[in-house]
């Protein structure tokens, strides 16, 4: 397992894909699946600095991966306010320009891009949000 | 992320290389805001560099786009955009909202119709 923590900041999600792009590389995916995997994380970070701690410099984001032989799990923990992103509807993509609300863009590409996505809170580790891609999916 | 603009008879050209992502598309909103603000209508902006692309970057291209729209004219056009960097576009729905030109000088060229 893998584990590095960094701080809740937007300059921090260069660092952040480097680290989830290595990894992704080395559990074996594919080109398009690493980009796939980055952009989740990405997305899932920048919620994380935006919703949860609502700013920057306000917690740090720990991150965690398994690579087991079926799947990589990535595990992004905070301590900020509870933010479930199934609470986020999302977006009507095939709505005209000028009407589309844009709020939840990030959260539905890290559902469209992960096979499961799965949210906990609790009052004393705070949010854990875990992104898995299956191999060979 | 850098970015370098460079003016054309009908259109400006930015040109970005690196991540557009939270950290850096408010660059890229701020001087997609003072083109469009200083009149300018018609620009490209090529891709052909940019390695990583977010919502937020998407989101940035699309509001500029808006705004040109209530002025009723004017349009944003891509060149070199991967498949890695249009697959983000197609996501969200945004690929049909925007013409794409292999290179630099098509999208340029594609303007001088105005």
């Amino acid at each position: 397992m893998a584990m590095q923590t960094f701080p809740g900041t937007f300059k921090s999600l260069e660092p952040i894909s480097k680290f989830i792009v290595e990894k992704a590389k080395d559990a074996g995916f594919s080109a398009k699946d690493v980009y796939a995997i980055q952009t989740a994380v990405d997305e899932a970070c920048s919620n994380v600095i935006d919703h949860a701690y609502g700013g920057e410099n306000l917690g740090t984001i720990n991150i965690r991966l398994k690579n087991l032989n079926s799947k990589l799990s990535i595990i992004i923990s905070d301590t900020g306010k509870p933010f479930d992103p199934e609470d986020i509807p999302d977006p009507d993509i095939t709505s005209p320009l000028e009407i589309r609300k844009e709020r939840g863009l990030g959260i539905f590409f890290m559902k469209k891009l992960m096979d499961e996505v799965i949210f906990e809170f609790s009052p004393s580790e705070g949010n854990k949000l875990t992104l898995i891609k299956y191999k060979g999916s | 992320m850098e970015f370098a603009v460079k003016k054309f008879e009908k259109c400006d050209l930015i040109t970005i290389s690196g991540r557009v992502d939270s950290y850096t598309a408010p660059n890229i909103g701020m001087l997609l805001k003072s083109l469009i603000s200083d009149g300018q209508m018609n620009i490209v902006i090529d891709l052909e560099k940019v390695s990583y692309l977010s919502s937020s970057g998407l989101l940035v291209f699309v509001n500029a786009q808006k705004s040109l729209n209530k002025q009723k004219c004017g349009r944003i056009r891509f060149s070199g955009t991967s498949e890695l960097i249009f697959s983000a576009f197609s996501l969200a729905g945004f690929d049909k909202l925007f013409d794409f030109y292999a290179n630099t000088t098509s999208a340029v060229e594609s303007f001088r119709e105005f």
